[in-house]
């Protein structure tokens, strides 16, 4: 039964938490078909009957477990559960599209401020289809940034004396005082507020939570299922739209005693006894009336494809209320704003260094050497600038020479960099020089090249990053929506806004304007600003690629 | 002295004088003039801050360089209209202390020719006098920036320059790079040659003269 853990990882967001992807996760790792089907087929086996399953294979929640946690555990010492989870769920393929779940486009909206998930709650009894209704309203949405939350994960912590009786298929699984409401409530919460969780993992074997947890993220789209999704007031209450999936008994008994029986090894009279006298009664007792909090009712599953559709539609409609088009709007937004730029933004005075040094850097023939070399330059003054701007306090200190004489020194000593991945690197050197000892972050956002959106892939914080004086560092900032992201991000591990101070060497003038109306605390520091950006979201006249010439990877001889 | 008399006295000299040139008054900066003066700073923070200093002088000095108009495309097409400095300068160090800016100058300008001066002062009579000079050979049609650290009296400076000017430099084609210098240093400078520039990070009564030594290593 272990054998079927790979695959089980149940399509989710992939969640942006500092641990997860690793560079190499990239790898198209997809479930096989059968494995898939095997998979749905599973998805609804309460665990009702653990003891004859060595170890549940089902996922007690969606999630970002990926493997890259699992080494990173190991190599700290801490990994305490077996690694069931080696495939990283990056991609979900489905016969009709490929959903890609690792880049995690924007949860907030032009302005900056985060826009609130959209919360599927589907509820439904024990073999209903909840899960192939939840695929496929995954797949239709196109949305790619999905966050699928299980009731399983929630399962209370079994006492050794419920241990035994669980042993004995004498434990209700289906009854609603097997779930932890509280923390579930607050994990929603948390989630619909965009923020980072920690989900437990649930481990069927010994009733018990693995010491490990699963991180998800907020996501624009939340689908959360279980058995009694609508039990609970609060957690009904933060729901946008409730499912029922109404499946007639016959089925899903017949679903149940398929599975438990050839797949499991069980034996017909004990997955008879189990459901007559558990699973049944509860479904009538407390799953079923909850029907009537419903705003729809799915019946036969996941095969009703016109339910299907029109739920996707609403979803549609209502996210483009909330307005998750992001880069153009950004591009107009304040396109034709003129007037003072806010006292926020800094810009270093335009000396003749600098705009010498613009002009190696800029001029297209420049050889990369050259621009490798004049751009360092200039990071290390605009990387200056910046520490100029740090609070410093008055100190008055002895010298050699026998007279006091009345200095500063920098009110803060808790400083860290965050570079924006790939061109925000190249100033990380300059900060290191400039600081020593300095703590750097890493942040890799790419532009989906269909939309045009940029997207969340990869991030590692220093651990206490809101006691810090953040100096977030990307080359060049055209649109500000990269930026943006990553402020967003910064903001959502707790760092506080007038701690942050976003560093480049160009920007547009919209960018700085969008930015600096979003995050009107955030510092932004730059040495020039250029006034257009074009149909690419390349700045006027700008530097082309910094990050392509920088490291030697334009295509054929730069642009 | 407080810091803002300090202030007001390098806002005073630079109207006083118009050659000179103090560094943007920051706290950055004032943060590396007071690690830099501290006695209890450690030599490797001594060093690391200096040479942070250095490089921020340095910066500002090509500053004073000339240069031209001149227009790039860029990658995208546009045309940036930028500057161009004028080749034809040249770094002299004034040994000892003067040479621990040489590495912030080569890390701004990578094939600079770089001159020396070696300037010693009589031990029994403290007047200096000018020991080694070694230039590029065309040194007289450059600009040379003049580089050592700590001026206090300015009679080092002022036998360096003199060389400079045997050499065939023409005054007012001379800078001179310093991280500290006291009033004084600068009257006398600046009156003994009219057309020379200065280019510090901060006017002081008191110099920290152990700044060669600490650098170094020596003391």
């Amino acid at each position: 039964m272990a054998a079927k853990i790979g695959p089980m990882d149940p399509p989710s967001s992939a969640s942006s938490d500092s641990d997860i992807i690793d560079a190499q996760d990239y790898s198209e790792v997809f479930p096989d078909q059968e494995d898939q089907e095997e998979r749905s087929g599973d998805f609804y086996n309460t665990p009702a009957s653990p003891i004859t399953v060595p170890y549940c294979p089902r996922p007690p929640s969606t999630g970002s477990q990926k493997s890259p946690k699992a080494r990173r555990q190991r190599t700290t010492s801490l990994n305490q559960g077996t690694t069931t989870q080696s495939k990283p769920d990056v991609i979900i393929r489905t016969p009709q599209r490929t959903i890609y779940t690792a880049g995690r486009p924007p949860w907030y909206n032009s302005e900056g401020q985060k826009v609130v998930p959209f919360v599927i709650g589907i509820c439904g009894g024990s073999a209903s289809g909840k899960t192939t209704v939840a695929e496929n309203i995954i797949e239709c949405l196109g949305v790619p940034w999905v966050t699928l939350l299980s009731m399983d994960s929630f399962y209370k912590v079994l006492t050794e004396k419920q241990h035994e009786i669980a042993e004995n298929n004498e434990y209700n699984f289906d009854h609603p005082d097997a779930f932890d409401w509280e923390l579930l409530a607050i994990t929603l919460q948390r989630l619909k507020e965009g923020r980072k969780v920690e989900v437990p993992i649930y481990n069927f074997m010994t009733h018990s939570r693995e010491n490990r947890t699963k991180t998800m993220y907020g996501a624009n789209v939340i689908i959360f299922e279980g058995i009694l999704t609508f039990h609970n007031l609060k957690v009904t209450e933060m729901l946008d739209m409730k499912i029922f999936v109404d499946t007639d008994a016959d089925v899903r008994l017949a679903r149940r005693l398929k599975r438990d029986i050839s797949q499991r090894g069980r034996d017909l009279d004990g997955v008879i006894k189990q459901y007559t006298s558990m699973v049944q009664p509860s479904f009538n007792h407390y799953i079923a009336p909850l029907m009537s909090h419903a705003d729809i009712i799915v019946p036969r599953g996941g095969e009703n494809q016109v339910a299907i559709q029109l739920i996707v539609q609403h979803v549609h409609t209502q996210l483009q209320l909330r307005g998750f088009k992001l880069r153009e709007e950004l591009a107009q937004a304040y396109a034709m704003n003129s007037g003072p730029r806010p006292p926020t933004v800094k810009l270093l005075p335009t000396t003749p260094q600098i705009r010498g040094l613009h002009t190696f850097i800029r001029n297209k023939d420049t050889p990369r050497d050259e621009f490798i070399f004049y751009s360092k330059r200039l990071i290390r003054l605009v990387i200056e600038y910046t520490l100029s701007l740090m609070a410093f306090k008055d100190k008055c200190v002895e010298t050699p020479q026998g007279v006091l004489y009345h200095g500063k020194r920098m009110a803060t000593t808790k400083i860290c960099g965050v570079s924006i991945l790939r061109a925000g690197e190249t100033m990380e050197q300059a900060v290191c020089d400039v600081c020593k000892d300095i703590r750097i972050g890493k942040i890799l956002i790419q532009t989906n090249l269909q939309t045009g959106e940029p997207e969340l892939y990869y991030l590692r914080l220093p651990k206490d990053i809101k006691d810090y004086k953040v100096i977030l560092m990307d080359a060049t900032v055209a649109t500000g929506a990269a930026a943006m992201m990553a402020i967003r991000v910064l903001l959502d591990h707790d760092v506080a806004e007038s701690n942050i101070l976003l560093v480049s060497l160009l920007m547009a003038e919209s960018g700085v304007r969008s930015i600096a109306y979003a995050f009107p605390k955030i510092q932004i520091v730059t040495t020039a600003i250029d006034p257009e950006i074009n149909d690419k979201f390349y700045v006027l006249p700008g530097i082309g690629n910094f990050g392509d010439r920088y490291f030697g990877t334009e295509p054929n001889d730069g642009c | 002295m407080g810091s803002a008399d300090i202030d007001m006295n390098g806002a005073e000299y630079c109207k006083e004088f118009r050659r000179l040139k103090v560094l943007p008054a920051n706290d950055q900066i004032k943060e590396l003039q007071t690690i830099l003066r501290d006695k209890n700073t450690t030599r490797s923070d001594f060093k690391f801050y200096a040479d942070r200093l250095i490089r921020l002088v340095i910066e500002e000095s090509l500053n004073q360089l000339p240069f031209t108009e001149c227009n790039v495309i860029t990658p995208t097409g546009a045309t940036y209209n930028g500057l161009k400095y004028k080749s034809g300068n040249c770094g002299v160090s004034i040994v000892r202390s003067g040479e621990s800016m040489e590495q912030g100058l080569r890390d701004c300008c990578r094939s600079i020719r770089i001159g020396k001066i070696l300037v010693e002062s009589d031990a029994d009579t403290h007047e200096a006098r000018v020991v080694y000079a070694r230039f590029p050979e065309d040194i007289d049609r450059r600009h040379v920036l003049l580089m050592y650290p700590i001026m206090s009296t300015g009679n080092t400076v002022s036998k360096a320059v003199n060389v400079l000017k045997e050499h065939g430099v023409k005054e007012d084609c001379i800078i001179l790079s310093n991280l500290f210098c006291t009033p004084q240093a600068v009257q006398t400078i600046l009156e003994s040659y009219p057309k020379m520039k200065i280019l510090t990070s901060e006017v002081h009564p008191v110099a920290p003269n152990h700044f060669g030594q600490k650098y170094f290593g020596t003391d």
